[in-house]
């Protein structure tokens, strides 16, 4: 062994540390069986190493599939559900419970389900693409029938070479339909209101309210826009009123001058539309009776809000001429054609355990106690207990007709033509682009403006745009946003920079000072105010703009505010928001542009 | 050689042996277990496409049959069951969508991916109609040049239950139109749906609207077109409709009028009755549809809305008979096929023939009568019309293709449009 290291030329002092020179014969055969075994250990070990990762690498590639970028393993018992705001806080609560069951696939995975809200008609944009979800929850099977329109639109351009004599069913975007709950379309008014139009010994129907509208200008209504099953029935209600027919509208009446006429003055008297009716509850408790007489939502939210204010009473009055039923359907889509991925056999599994889940005495029991018609139709609604057997306000009996749902291209018009005879609006997007603003902020805000101005559709509507920083430093004034002043709307949003102080009071006072100047009494006028800061630089006094606010009402101009990120006076915004009758909301970088988004659905 | 190269050496040749080792150890696993899994399978899977009028009877009696732990040969076989409605499933066979081998192919030589596609291929198929059963074979045959689904020997399709199509209509709503028509039929209907003053004009209640409509939205289920047809049928004063029938101008115009007393035609789902149970006389007054599914909602509908329905007996009577037919492709396993064949005994064995009577079904099995059952609805709703033995009356001839396909487009175009 020395021989060996004097020929490899290493020097006495530097083998001096070797661990073996030093160690008799014997001991240097253990050591050689031990360093062998290691060696084998070592080398077994990188095998079994490369063998397990290759396995695994494998293993990954065959539950991937071909497609890398399948959002979702091949072997996936995670079912992402759409869900519609309106019904995401009780479908959530139902969710947590089902996941909380901690059901097992056949091949030993956790069944889960997860949510996104959007709204139906979103879902609807998403589904006909590739969506992130399998599943959607609308409010109205409505959504479904107008998805497999455009499914089949797009077939139709992909098979134009099918022989004709293939009978044309069965490729549908929707593979399954539950119901879980259902809830007719109301229109929901104080007690006293609903007096005073006739309930209950008169029946009360979409003309009352539309005459009742017209004639009084203190009544004070609304409904969603179209976007929602709601507001489209409402929509759909005023077209057949002026058409004077309660069925058999077609695209030639619903375009008829006097139709649109009608239309037209009924919807002058919205005071604005909205994103939904979960926001309607919420307005309603921070403004109570004062903020609207009448509005259309689904039968369930009317024993919602007297179950939690008992001293306030709403009462469902059902539309003589007919109404509709949000009728909440759990679909899952029929992926998988071309290069999207297909819904998983566990995904599928899932989809039928919620649907079971669903179905359930005891879920069913929870829906009805919320205030929904449960689908399973042993539950009598009259039963002890119910909230429908313990009130006037409903009457499960009720209604006694629908409207009839007019064809696709029917319902195409009136959404479309809806955008051309609502209510127009003057808004004014008053943005902070103060120093503080830089960077994202102002990137994402950007993002957020030109989605707003994306989002109004009505040639008659008209946007401005207040930029401000230590002092108002740009001004857009109110234009009908046809091409060009969207162009250079856009163009302005582009070019602004972030600088200066914050002078939030003084870029308010202006913009609430133009509308009322311009004394447009018959649109919806509206500030949508945007900072992230303290206001720190305007010559206005908060009282001063507060009381002139609740004062000079002259022209009703709703303000809404928003609080971008944290460092936002949210206590000022929300003091402007009330004494402008309008909302307070929070954003930050991830959700800016989706609130704008929903502002939006108000004009 | 020193200490060294003795080292060098055993390490590596302790690592071509591991290595070698672990290959013949692979090879000699996976060699044979291959040839054991195409020879008796682990288990074996029957996929039954069907109907949706019977789907909730066949998904119990599947439920049973694989809770008793069925075996074939000695291995375990299992039913799954995927409803589908009986007209959508004839568009994917047309179109082939289950994926059927092309003419001349060879199970035994298909790649690993192909045989994948094969995963969820229907072992069998229950339409609501034999009628379904012809065309998708007439289909397969012209494009493969074989039958794929067989009318007589072993594997022929064999009816597992019946229904046919009644008037259902709200008591309180039939007693006005009866004062008023004295008998229900699809003219009577015709005539109260143009009702220009809606029910007050007909002698009811104001309240109640117009008079609305119940049909099956032919698109999601087969009852629409045999609703039609049955209408056709009555207005020529035939059983035999052909394309000359229902293209028929007045015919049409008359249809037409009819359709529109339908409130929502778009929105409808599959299952119209439980529709119609759910939403109750808002959306309908009454309609023609499958006598199992009317009996499975009345007691829904009465606890719902108070006022149960009437049974009414058609004088052209549209009979739906769901045949379990066996597809003959080499797509699915002899195995396969044979335990389809068991599944198929198991339905009509008496036992479960009796149970559907519980779903409003009539028994396939002769051994069975209406009343074999204390939960037969047709014993429960006796009262309301149901009728044990079917009142005489002429039973509509099966539709061509060529009719499907004429009334289908008559539909798109002049209700959903």
């Amino acid at each position: 062994m020395e021989e060996t290291i004097r020929r490899s030329g290493k020097s006495d002092s530097e083998s001096s540390g070797s661990w073996w020179r030093r160690r008799s014969p014997r001991s240097g055969s253990c050591v050689l069986a031990a360093f062998v075994f290691s060696a084998v250990l070592c080398l077994a070990g990188t095998l079994l190493v490369v063998i397990v990762a290759g396995r695994l690498l494998s293993g990954l590639t065959e539950r991937w599939g071909d497609d890398a970028s399948t959002p979702w393993l091949a072997d996936s018992a995670t079912l992402t559900v759409a869900v519609s705001p309106a019904m995401r806080e009780t479908f959530d609560g139902l969710i947590a419970e089902f996941n909380g069951l901690e059901k097992d696939t056949p091949d030993g995975n956790t069944m889960r389900v997860q949510t996104v809200t959007l709204t139906p008609q979103e879902m609807v944009d998403q589904s006909v693409g590739t969506p992130p979800f399998q599943a959607l929850a609308p409010d109205s099977s409505l959504w479904l029938d107008q998805l497999e329109r455009r499914w089949a639109a797009l077939q139709d351009v992909h098979q134009a070479t099918d022989e004709e004599i293939v009978i044309p069913l069965g490729n549908r975007r929707v593979n399954r339909v539950v119901r879980y709950a259902t809830s007719p379309i109301v229109i929901a008014a104080w007690e006293d209101v609903a007096r005073d139009l006739g309930w209950p010994a008169e029946p009360v129907g979409w003309r009352e309210i539309q005459a009742k509208a017209t004639e009084d200008p203190s009544f004070r209504w609304s409904h969603p826009s179209t976007s929602h099953a709601s507001g489209l029935l409402a929509t759909l209600a005023e077209f057949y009123a002026g058409a004077n027919l309660t069925r058999g509208l077609t695209e030639e009446i619903a375009t008829s001058e006097e139709t649109l006429a009608y239309v037209q003055a009924v919807e002058s008297t919205v005071r604005f539309y909205g994103e939904g009716e979960d926001v309607i509850l919420e307005r309603l408790a921070a403004e109570g009776k004062g903020f609207l007489d009448a509005f259309v939502v689904q039968e369930q939210l009317v024993l919602r809000w007297n179950r939690m204010r008992p001293d306030e009473h709403l009462v469902a009055l059902y539309p003589t001429e007919g109404t509709l039923w949000a009728d909440h359907p759990l679909a899952l889509l029929a992926l998988g054609g071309g290069d999207e991925p297909a819904v998983t056999g566990n995904q599928e599994l899932v989809f039928s355990a919620l649907a079971e889940f669903l179905a359930s005495v005891e879920v069913q029991d929870h829906l009805l106690a919320a205030g929904y018609r449960p689908t399973n139709l042993d539950i009598a609604l009259d039963r002890e207990g119910s909230p429908f057997s313990q009130t006037d306000a409903v009457d499960w009996r009720q209604p006694k007709t629908t409207l009839q749902m007019p064809s696709a291209s029917v319902v195409d018009v009136v959404q479309h033509v809806w955008w051309y005879i609502k209510r127009p609006t003057n808004v004014y997007l008053v943005v902070d682009t103060s120093g503080s603003m830089g960077g994202d902020k102002l990137r994402l805000t950007k993002t957020a403006l030109h989605a707003f101005v994306g989002q109004i559709r009505g040639d008659r509507d008209q946007v401005g745009l207040i930029e401000f920083g230590g002092e108002i430093k740009s001004l857009k004034p109110l234009q009908p946003l046809d091409d060009a002043h969207r162009l250079s709307l856009v163009h302005h949003i582009d070019t602004m920079e972030a600088n200066g102080q914050t002078a939030l009071l003084d870029a308010v006072w202006h913009g609430y000072d133009s509308l009322q100047r311009r004394a447009d009494t018959e649109a919806i006028n509206a500030l949508v105010v945007m900072t992230d800061g303290q206001e720190n630089a305007s010559r206005v006094r908060v009282e001063q703009l507060l009381s002139r606010l609740k004062q000079d009402t002259a022209v009703d101009v709703v303000v809404f505010t928003i609080a971008f990120g944290r460092g936002a006076d949210e206590n000022l915004l929300r003091r402007i928001a009330e004494a402008g009758r309008g909302q307070f909301r929070r954003a930050d970088e991830t959700d800016i542009e989706q609130l704008y988004r929903v502002i939006s659905t108000y004009f | 050689m020193n200490r060294t190269r003795w080292i060098f050496v055993i390490i590596v040749s302790v690592s071509l042996l591991i290595v070698g080792a672990s290959l013949l150890w692979r090879s000699v696993r996976s060699g044979p277990a291959e040839e054991l899994t195409i020879q008796r399978p682990d288990t074996i899977t029957v996929r039954v496409l069907t109907a949706l009028p019977v789907e909730p009877w066949v998904r119990a009696a599947a439920d049973q049959f694989n809770g008793s732990a069925p075996e074939l040969d000695g291995v375990p076989l299992r039913v799954e069951i995927a409803g589908m409605d009986g007209l959508s499933a004839l568009g994917r066979w047309d179109r082939n969508d289950f994926g059927a081998l092309p003419a001349g192919s060879d199970r035994e030589n298909l790649s690993p991916e192909q045989e994948a596609t094969l995963d969820r291929f229907p072992t069998a198929w229950i339409p609501d109609s034999r009628y379904l059963v012809e065309l998708a074979n007439a289909s397969y045959k012209a494009r493969l040049g074989r039958d794929v689904f067989l009318t007589d020997g072993q594997y022929r399709a064999r009816p597992i239950a019946i229904s046919l199509f009644t008037w259902g209509i709200y008591q309180s709503r039939a007693a006005v139109l009866e004062e008023r028509f004295d008998r229900i039929s699809w003219r009577t209907i015709h005539d109260a749906a143009v009702a220009r003053g809606g029910w007050p004009e007909l002698g009811g209640d104001p309240s109640w609207g117009y008079f609305k409509l119940v049909v099956p939205n032919p698109r999601k289920n087969a009852g629409g077109l045999a609703a039609m047809i049955a209408a056709a049928g009555e207005y020529h004063g035939s059983t035999d409709i052909g394309v000359e029938d229902v293209t028929d101008a007045t015919f049409r115009s008359w249809l037409g009028e009819l359709m529109g007393a339908v409130t929502d035609v778009s929105s409808a789902s599959a299952y119209t009755a439980e529709d119609f149970a759910l939403f109750g006389y808002s959306v309908g007054d009454g309609g023609q549809l499958l006598e199992s599914d009317l009996l499975q909602n009345m007691q829904g509908i009465l606890t719902r809305w108070e006022d149960p329905l009437v049974l009414y007996y058609p004088d052209y009577v549209t009979w739906f008979d769901f045949p379990f037919t066996v597809w003959m492709g080499p797509e699915t396993s002899a195995l396969e096929k044979n335990a389809a064949l068991a599944f198929q005994e198991h339905l009509l064995s008496e036992e479960q023939q009796r149970r559907a009577l519980a779903y409003g079904l009539r028994p396939a099995n002769p051994q069975v009568s209406v009343d074999a059952a204390g939960e037969s609805l047709f014993v429960q709703w006796a009262d309301q019309g149901v009728e044990p033995v079917v009142p005489r009356a002429d039973a509509m001839r099966s539709p061509s293709r060529d009719v499907l396909l004429a009334l289908l487009r008559w539909f798109e175009l002049n209700v959903v449009e």
